[in-house]
């Protein structure tokens, strides 16, 4: 086999349909201060599936609101924009990649993983001095680059995850060998082409360069959730294997009684939104 | 009534939720059908045609296991820890999120 170009690859990117454009919207917004929130929820509701998922997600105990969201208007006020941004961008991502039939690849147990380390972001965040929604994003999107070999290179990926099998290797080992590139490089390409802030390109690029995850944000974070993820057996995937932990996971300085709520936490919200986001 | 369903009067059915049952007219006509997702729009049509209840699933209502579904549940999710942590070399910060975990599972209630 062949090893994969990264320009190849990037020509594959730039071939991927468009986020939606209220998506596109909200992620260039980022530095914007005069965002007109009710031109905001208005887009949204443009898009049937989009507000409903929007309004689910609003009322479940991921946010903890009080009293019941019953209108998108309502939802943008009382999750403000950060969080309507991430779960607006959250629903557009994982309708954005349709399955390869017959690939063989577990499309339903990449985007478990894909939440559960989301979700454990969000929740490690604070204790990370990161913001908890941009958490959330980097989270969900640390593995778009094994979806984008998946779909868009379905014979190389078969092949990496034959190889994978044999040798009960981590995924970025098998990609390494088989490939000589990994999900992390095209991950962090994606991220670039969809314009996602610089931190979160950064972070998807570094989640398994433990030599570089010195220091506490978001980087470390995402490597982080995604081990605890993996610990968690969230996606419950059969040939999961946690991956390597930096030492600096350390610096996370939680006792086990705040680990463990944070673990049955996890482990509640993530059944909860699975259901919403993945049904 | 099924689990994680429940019935609720269509003046208190909101948007986003999804109908656990096909909505049908007096003719037995499906109006909307199961699964799907009720809007502003869909809410508003159905209040002109006076139908006044629908099924709508219920995650609160999803079902609950019992005790031993529980702690069979917690038993395998011991068992499963030393699989997910095989390529984890002792010594390292992965064992020491496995000790963690296993703190934790061993904690968790039945």
């Amino acid at each position: 086999m062949t090893p994969l170009i990264l320009d190849d690859v990037i020509r594959q990117i730039r071939e991927l349909p468009s986020l939606p454009a209220v998506v596109l919207e909200l992620l260039s917004s980022m530095e914007q201060q005069d965002i007109d929130v009710h031109v905001l929820a208005h887009k949204i509701e443009l898009d049937q599936a989009m507000a409903a998922k929007t309004l689910r997600i609003a009322n479940s105990s991921f946010y903890g609101m009080q009293s019941e969201v019953t209108s998108i208007a309502q939802a943008v006020s009382v999750l403000g924009f950060h969080g309507i941004r991430t779960v607006v961008t959250a629903c557009a991502l994982t309708g954005s990649f349709t399955p390869v039939a017959g690939s063989g690849f577990d499309f339903q147990g990449f985007w478990r993983h894909s939440l559960a380390t989301a979700v454990v972001a969000r929740l490690l965040a604070p204790h990370m001095r990161v913001n908890p929604e941009t958490a959330f994003t980097a989270g969900l999107l640390h593995d778009l680059g094994t979806l984008v070999m998946a779909t868009r290179f379905p014979d190389q990926h078969a092949l990496v995850r034959s190889y994978r099998q044999r040798h009960d290797c981590q995924m970025i080992e098998a990609e390494l060998a088989v490939l000589g590139i990994d999900h992390a490089q095209v991950g962090s390409a994606l991220a670039a082409w969809w314009k996602f802030p610089a931190a979160i390109q950064q972070a998807v690029a570094d989640q398994h360069a433990i030599a570089r995850l010195d220091a506490v944000g978001l980087p470390l974070l995402v490597h982080m959730a995604n081990a605890v993820a993996h610990a968690l057996d969230l996606a419950a995937c059969e040939a999961a294997l946690v991956p390597p932990l930096s030492p600096a996971w350390r610096l996370v300085a939680l006792d086990d009684a705040a680990w463990f709520a944070l673990l049955r936490q996890a482990e509640r919200t993530f059944d909860e939104l699975s259901r919403i986001m993945l049904a | 009534m099924n689990a994680g369903e429940r019935a609720v009067p269509l003046e208190q059915a909101m948007e986003g939720a999804v109908l656990a049952r096909a909505l049908r007219d007096d003719h037995g006509a499906v109006l909307l059908a199961q699964g799907t997702v009720l809007t502003s729009a869909s809410l508003a049509a159905l209040r002109r045609r006076n139908i006044d209840h629908c099924w709508i699933v219920d995650l609160s209502l999803d079902d609950a296991p019992d005790k031993a579904q529980l702690e069979a549940m917690r038993q395998r999710r011991l068992e499963r820890l030393p699989i997910v942590f095989r390529g984890t070399p002792p010594g390292t910060p992965g064992a020491d999120l496995q000790a963690l975990l296993l703190r934790y599972r061993q904690g968790e209630d039945a």
